[in-house]
């Protein structure tokens, strides 16, 4: 290509082409000059829009069909590679997984629901650590739709669908709006070596989780990946029950209403750690609270004659609800027996450690 | 096509970028914010197709990796992620399968009334994805696991599976998603 042999117009246009080409090689170049690496402390003050979600109109279905009389399946749908303690293979077959519109019937009359709102949707964002309690961190931000002033929103567990009744942003369905509440259930029977056990059904109506995110940002001083996780989980009727295979004979339902769960594991002063050790074992880890530094809290436990920082520290972190897990159930009934209410309510994670373990032989 | 068999000369290649450049360059002016935002797009697009990921085997062939019809090697896709320095990977592995739909849209819409009062509050321009009503699975599965080691063929390998899963068969996706700008920048 690049021969100069030739009258002075071939030359003009090889110096065209190589001009181009000169250009097109150098753009990069000129461009790299221009960028800079950002420090951790600078990405933290990053704080950009974010994409909000909103699914419209909204129904996913999906299951297991029963075999033809070829032994074919239309549909599949299967979670396997567990094993039992004794090394047995557990087959969990999901005959049906759905989300849909208020009154489903347990799954039976799929209707189309929105999640999310225009105005408070679903979010994936990120988020200056130092507005969140993580000092100069930039924070991965995955979240549903925030939970709203009270004399705002809707009540959690879709009692009425007047605004100013609760907390939660998501509408519960009316005549006139499907709402933004979903019916989610979960039909699959499980099987442990050859034996099969029976359908077992879950199912949640008019379920809504604002307020619920995960936060993931990178640890400094141990190398590793750090997160929170915030679940909040409310329906008017969670229900469990069991029918035979053929789906002719269930037993009795056992029914949760008003079901509430807030779940926190990590925190801003306990995050929860991911790890995997040498042995291919997950491992998922909230350390326990590092010491707020010097201070000693004086014998009677008052701030008068305690160092007040860590006073203060220690003040916050057993009194911040934001930190405590919560779980109520307004009425348990199994059948047509009620047990009335059950509340677990507090709960601090201090210390925890989850690893799996392979069973394979 | 292949490429090699693509001769240009180069005399007449740079006169035609050379020369298809200026005229466009002549004709643009930047629009203002105000000029852009009177710009409304028509239509959108329509998707339909099938994507497939490793349905008979990935490029690596080696004593891990295969080909599918071949009983003892691996043919999905692996995607290895390390949780923390010098420590192990989180691992979605043997990644395959065909998913197949029809009628997935794609267009900007502009949202101003409707969604229960929620329209006219919002009144912007949204990107909606029209979910294609049922995507048809075609052997589909992955596998979660934790690994010692990003490639199972490095030395040390060890592995643990927690969970896989398979999908086969029409499943019901109706609805739009719609994705917009959040936040306060």
């Amino acid at each position: 290509m690049a021969c100069y042999a030739g009258g002075s117009a071939t030359y003009n246009r090889q110096f065209r082409l190589i001009s181009v080409f000169v250009f097109w090689f150098a753009l990069p170049v000129f461009s790299a000059a221009e960028l800079q690496t950002l420090g951790e402390a600078e990405m933290s003050e990053i704080d950009g829009a974010g994409i909000g979600l909103v699914f419209d109109n909204f129904t996913f279905s999906h299951g297991t069909d029963r075999p033809d009389a070829d032994g074919n399946q239309s549909r599949i749908f299967r979670i396997s590679g567990i094993k039992s303690t004794d090394g047995q293979e557990v087959d969990i077959t999901v005959n049906h997984l759905y989300i849909a519109g208020a009154n489903t019937n347990y799954g039976e009359n799929l209707t189309p629901v929105n999640l999310g709102r225009l105005v408070n949707p679903w979010r994936i964002d990120v988020v200056d650590g130092n507005d969140i309690g993580i000092a100069n961190k930039a924070v991965l931000e995955f979240a549903g739709p925030s939970k709203i002033a009270p004399t705002e929103g809707f009540d959690c567990m879709g009692g009425s669908a007047a605004a100013g009744s609760g907390s939660c942003s998501s509408r519960p369905a009316t005549d006139s709006w499907i709402g933004e509440r979903a019916d989610i259930g979960m039909q699959m029977n499980v099987a442990v070596g050859d034996d099969r056990s029976a359908n077992l059904n879950i199912h949640a109506k008019s379920a809504v989780i604002d307020g619920s995110y995960l936060r993931l940002w990178g640890d400094d001083q141990r190398q590793q990946m750090a997160g929170q996780f915030k679940l909040n989980f409310y329906s008017p009727e969670l229900s469990i029950n069991a029918c035979t295979q053929d789906g002719a004979t269930c037993g009795s339902r056992i029914t949760m209403s008003d079901f509430a769960l807030e779940l926190a594991i990590g925190n801003s002063l306990q995050p929860v750690y991911f790890d995997v050790d040498g042995n291919g074992n997950f491992i998922l880890e909230v350390d326990a609270i590092r010491a707020p530094g010097a201070g000693q809290i004086a014998a009677n436990g008052l701030r008068a004659g305690s160092n007040a920082q860590t006073w203060d520290f220690y003040e916050d972190y057993y009194s911040n609800p934001e930190l405590r897990s919560n779980l109520s159930i307004g009425n348990f009934s199994v059948g047509d027996k009620d047990f009335g209410t059950a509340r677990v309510q507090g709960m601090l994670i201090q210390h925890l450690r989850i690893q799996t373990k392979d069973l394979a032989p | 096509m292949n490429l090699s068999r693509v001769y240009l000369n180069p005399a007449v290649l740079a006169a035609m970028l050379s020369l298809a450049s200026y005229p466009v360059h002549a004709e643009m002016a930047p629009l203002g914010d105000e000029a852009l935002a009177n710009v409304s797009g028509q239509g959108g697009i329509y998707l339909s197709g099938d994507i497939s990921i490793n349905d008979v085997g990935g490029p690596i062939e080696n004593s891990y990796f295969g080909r599918c019809d071949e009983s003892d090697k691996k043919c999905g896709a692996r995607f290895a992620y390390r949780l923390r320095e010098d420590g192990g990977w989180l691992v979605l592995d043997e990644i395959k399968g065909l998913f197949a739909f029809e009628g997935l849209t794609l267009r900007v819409r502009k949202i101003d009334s409707g969604f229960e009062g929620d329209g006219e509050l919002f009144d912007r321009d949204v990107i909606e994805l029209g979910l294609p009503d049922t995507v048809r699975f075609t052997d589909v599965q992955f596998k979660l696991a934790a690994s010692s080691t990003a490639r199972p063929t490095d030395p040390g390998f060890m592995q643990t599976d927690i969970f896989a899963v398979q999908m086969q068969g029409d499943v019901i996706m109706q609805g739009n998603l719609l994705v917009f700008p959040d936040g306060n920048p």
